[in-house]
């Protein structure tokens, strides 16, 4: 059985992807050609001794998705698993006033991302058999003025995930939303964050692959988050819309 | 480019400075923090001084460009990029039954720190340090140009950047030597010692028998007790004398348990009485007698205790490791021990080892002894620390750069006579712009302030 990762270049996805080698999956990279997918492959095949490969898509690149998913199915009949990664941060202020930043914030997070899932779950669903895990983020979970833009992206994208669950699951096929909250990766770099709530990528990539075999439907990771997340849209809107979050 | 402006400190937390950060991913986000700043690229920041600060311009992490490039089964060569660490190493090819043929004592080391420091461990005197089994290396000019440096190309730039501070350039990748292993074993044959002259005696009694060999030193004890030590002599175990139970385990991946010291004491907990029991401690516990030990336990027993440096509150720890040349090399240790008992000793055992031949221009190690030893930050410390420079230099011997963080620029010049003057026509050659620099190299007069 194999694992196609879709972002390559994710810290988490690494992490992810590392249990599956480990255990002995095959592993496709798929990344932009810039993100140079075929050096972590490169890196796994060496590390895990595991059948690793490279593949480039650019989740914005919409019409070419569905050739990359079908080339991806012919060399690897036996695809079980997919985690797909990709998203883009973008700057809120900048995203305000150039509707191109929010164009781009909200089409690497949602539209894309519809893209490939559809072309899955169409395959997915015709063999009734697959896994596929999708990082959103609590930031999805509620509007907030400092990254609405983004967080109203990862609040479409699971919203859609959930609708995607719904059908697959007479399919047999799982559907797996994830909803990190601070991850030490580059997206968070620099950022003024309280460390003690920040998890490294490590852990967060094996809270995935456990919630991956064990099919789940919706994980927060760390798991706190679940809890922080639930006070924060317990706060009734007439307040919430005047504290500065 | 991201940037992160903090409080950073080497692994001895002393001193710190305010240094902008940055993790780049890649060679173009480099060159554009180059553009603008001068640079010095950092690993884990494992150096115990100001070698990876630099409050006048950036630091730049390795720690994105970490994948291995290619293996070789057959011979034991291995690409990789910079941010390789040896625990990376370890993970992955001790059960290949390879091994990093010289290492330090932590795993928490990059491949790309390995070359800048040149670092030694417990088998130099053997194998020289980690540069004889780096075959070549890829460095980032300042100018933006890459180039492959090995002993026949861009050879002046090899020697310079082996040992050189991660002042030539941003390395890139490496190509490394590893050391075929039977069993992730090491037979180690301990020897509790009375006083020094057994010392050097025993060291020149094994030293071809044995693979690694270092001592243990009670730098506290005086009087009849002054100078008594533990000699720890090892070898790879070939894994036939393993009994059966340790060959089973020695087919698995090893599993790590790992205690923290999750933050830093608010006081110094090593005073007088403690130091003593631990020293005392150590050299009552040890018995003569010959074990098998699992690599992790022989070459990392501070890895361990994750963030040891802790212990050593806020102020920090000052290493001082001083290498001197062989004749008299004895008397040397002598008078710097007596110094070290009388000013009361420092924390851990001082740990002493015979070294063998010097490898790179600026790489610290050369035929003699070296002792190396911690001191927390407090009163009086850094004067005795200069006092011991003078009984260093009165002996032809030096201080090792990635531990110090207290040399004078006139110390250091006197200590590496001969061999900075060399180092810096071929800084001068491939940086003229001084684009890499640090707080220790300006601190030495490596690059201007």
């Amino acid at each position: 059985m194999s694992l196609l990762v879709l972002g390559a270049n994710s810290l988490i996805a690494q992490a992810a992807a590392s249990h599956f080698a480990e255990a002995g999956h095959e592993i496709i990279f798929g990344g932009r050609k810039q993100d140079e997918p075929e050096k972590y492959a490169n890196d796994f095949s060496i590390r895990y001794k595991t059948k690793c490969r490279a593949e480039y898509i650019d989740a914005l690149d919409y019409p070419s998705h569905k050739k990359f998913i079908e080339d991806v199915l012919a060399k690897t009949p036996d695809l079980e698993y997919v985690l797909i990664v990709f998203g883009y941060l973008g700057t809120q202020e900048k995203a305000q006033s150039d509707f191109t930043e929010a164009h781009r914030i909200i089409d690497t997070n949602f539209t894309g991302v519809v893209s490939v899932c559809e072309l899955l779950a169409a395959e997915f669903e015709s063999v009734k058999k697959g896994n596929i895990a999708v990082i959103s983020s609590v930031a999805g979970d509620r509007g907030r003025q400092s990254n609405y833009m983004y967080g109203s992206a990862k609040g479409g994208l699971t919203v859609y995930l959930s609708g995607l669950r719904n059908r697959l699951f007479k399919s047999g096929v799982n559907v797996l939303t994830i909803k990190p909250g601070f991850v030490n990766t580059p997206m968070t770099y620099g950022m003024p964050l309280p460390k003690p709530l920040v998890a490294s990528p490590e852990k967060v990539g094996k809270d995935i692959y456990k919630a991956m075999l064990k099919r789940k439907g919706v994980i927060y990771t760390p798991f706190f988050w679940r809890w922080i997340m639930l006070i924060i849209t317990s706060i009734p809107e007439f307040m919430f819309k005047k504290l500065k979050l | 480019m991201k940037f992160e402006e903090i409080e950073l400190s080497g692994f001895g937390k002393y001193p710190k400075a305010k240094c902008k950060v940055t993790r780049p991913p890649g060679i173009f986000d480099i060159n554009e923090v180059l553009k603008n700043n001068s640079v010095i690229p950092r690993g884990l920041g494992r150096s115990y001084g100001d070698a990876s600060l630099n409050d006048k311009g950036v630091v730049s992490e390795s720690l994105l460009m970490n994948r291995f490039i290619s293996f070789d089964e057959e011979t034991g060569i291995l690409r990789c990029e910079a941010g390789v660490t040896y625990k990376d190493l370890l993970d992955t090819f001790v059960i290949r039954g390879w091994f990093p043929a010289v290492t330090p004592g932590t795993k928490y080391v990059t491949m790309g720190g390995a070359i800048a420091s040149d670092v030694h461990g417990k088998n130099h005197h053997n194998v020289g340090s980690f540069s004889s089994y780096v075959i070549s290396f890829k460095i980032l000019l300042a100018s933006g140009e890459i180039l492959d440096c090995s002993r026949t190309e861009h050879s002046d730039l090899f020697w310079a950047t082996v040992g050189g501070m991660g002042l030539t350039g941003f390395i890139l990748e490496a190509e490394i030597q590893m050391k075929k292993i039977t069993s992730p074993y090491l037979t180690n044959r301990s020897i509790k010692l009375k006083n020094m002259d057994e010392l050097f005696d025993k060291l020149e009694e094994f030293d071809k028998d044995y693979h690694y060999s270092v001592a243990w030193m009670d730098i506290v004890a005086s009087g009849s007790k002054y100078g008594r030590n533990v000699l720890l002599l090892g070898n790879h175990e070939e894994g036939s004398g393993l009994p059966d139970k340790l060959k089973l385990r020695s087919a698995k991946k090893y599993i790590e348990k790992k205690i923290s010291v999750p933050f830093e004491v608010p006081f110094t907990t090593l005073n007088k009485v403690s130091i003593t029991l631990f020293n005392s401690a150590f050299y009552m516990a040890a018995k003569n007698k010959i074990e098998f030990v699992h690599y992790d336990k022989y070459f990392y027993p501070l890895d361990f205790i994750l963030n040891w440096n802790h212990i050593y509150s806020k102020s920090g720890l000052i290493q001082y490791q001083l290498n001197v040349p062989e004749d008299k090399g004895k008397e040397a240790i002598d008078k710097v021990l007596k110094k070290v008992v009388a000013f009361g000793g420092g924390s851990f055992l001082a740990v002493l080892k015979k070294m063998g031949d010097q490898d790179g221009i600026l790489s610290f190690p050369f035929k003699g002894y070296t002792l190396s030893m911690d001191f927390p930050v407090k009163k009086g410390v850094i004067a005795m620390c200069k006092e011991l420079d003078q009984i260093v230099l009165e002996y032809g011997g030096r201080n090792y750069l990635t531990k110090d963080s207290i040399m004078d620029e006139k110390t250091f010049k006197q200590m590496y006579s001969g061999l900075w003057e060399k180092w810096m026509d071929t800084k001068i050659k491939y940086d003229p712009e001084n684009k890499f620099t640090s707080n220790l190299a300006r601190r030495l007069g490596l690059c201007p302030s």
